[in-house]
């Protein structure tokens, strides 16, 4: 799905260590990603934070991802990718705990 | 005097009220036998009850959320809590009370309060202060949700060896069918007569 010429298979430890900090990292931006949870919940309120966070998404996403994938078109598309957004902030905001590292090992294994 | 924990986690704050197990050797600061807890969530009823309501009320919550997340129907059921999706932001809970007369309450909560009750729970979980037995949590699995595994398994178990053997004995017999041909024997016995 990345835009790279290389196509380097993951190492295991590099996975797990690649889960380690975006664990991590959901534990430190916790209230961000739960704002932007709460944002879509009442759009009326706080559309601003939910476009906002769903503009950058998209523009990140063409910039580093192959756009010609079709998975990565559906993550593009501002009709359909509400629910994959909504799934993946749920997902890390599941995962701050100090187990949050095995817990998001265990979804990403279900994906 | 009881010892009371506070665990807080945006707008949701868990309280577990209860003693240390002195006959266990525990510290007098630690709580294993829970006679009360409190969960609070800001601007929604309180929910409180003794240890048997906490298990299965954490358990509900953990698994209504992996199935949001695994994408299968987010519909959870049991005697004490009900959980559904009513779309893809607010999720409806039903608390049934055990005192008779009492209606359910219910609450709907968005999914910023969701994972911010589920973090207050893991809080609880890996506090080295509040022991919750192993037992208290795991038997909490919903009867139908329990029944439903071992409906399937059970049933698999049941019909798969008799299924099996009446296939190999199809297969078995069907191939000898190729070495035996009555038709033919009929004709030997003629001709041994006619000799």
């Amino acid at each position: 799905m990345r835009k790279s010429y290389v196509n380097n298979t993951i190492k295991i430890n590099e996975f797990d260590a690649l889960i380690k900090i975006t664990a991590e990292m959901s534990r430190y931006l916790y209230p961000y990603i739960r704002e932007i949870l709460k944002s879509k919940e009442d759009l009326e309120e706080n559309s601003v934070i939910w476009n906002d966070f769903n503009k950058r998404f998209i523009e990140l996403i063409k910039e580093r991802f192959n756009i010609d994938s079709m998975k990565v078109k559906k993550l593009l598309n501002r009709a359909d990718n509400d629910e994959i957004i909504i799934k993946y902030l749920l997902t890390l905001s599941l995962c701050i705990s100090n187990q949050g590292y095995q817990k998001l090992k265990n979804f990403l294994y279900y994906f | 005097m009881q010892n009371k924990l506070s665990f807080h986690q945006s707008s949701v704050s868990l309280e577990i009220i209860g003693l240390p197990d002195y006959s266990n050797n525990e510290n007098k600061d630690q709580i294993s036998i829970i006679s009360q807890w409190k969960l609070t969530i800001i601007n929604k009823p309180l929910i409180e009850g003794k240890i048997e309501h906490l298990g299965p009320i954490m358990n509900a919550f953990y698994i209504y959320s992996n199935l949001l997340i695994k994408n299968e129907i987010p519909l959870y059921e049991s005697k004490l809590i009900d959980i559904k999706a009513d779309n893809l932001h607010i999720h409806n809970i039903v608390l049934k009370s055990t005192k008779p007369n009492v209606k359910p309450l219910i609450l709907k909560i968005g999914n910023s309060l969701l994972s911010d009750t589920i973090n207050c729970f893991d809080q609880l979980n890996e506090s080295p202060k509040v022991i919750i037995k192993k037992t208290d949590l795991s038997n909490n699995m919903t009867k139908k949700f329990r029944f439903g595994l071992n409906k399937k398994f059970k049933f698999l178990n049941f019909i798969m060896p008799p299924f099996i053997a009446i296939c190999s004995l199809i297969l078995f017999s069907s191939s000898f069918i190729y070495f035996y041909n009555p038709f033919e024997n009929i004709e030997k016995k003629e001709l041994i007569n006619s000799e």
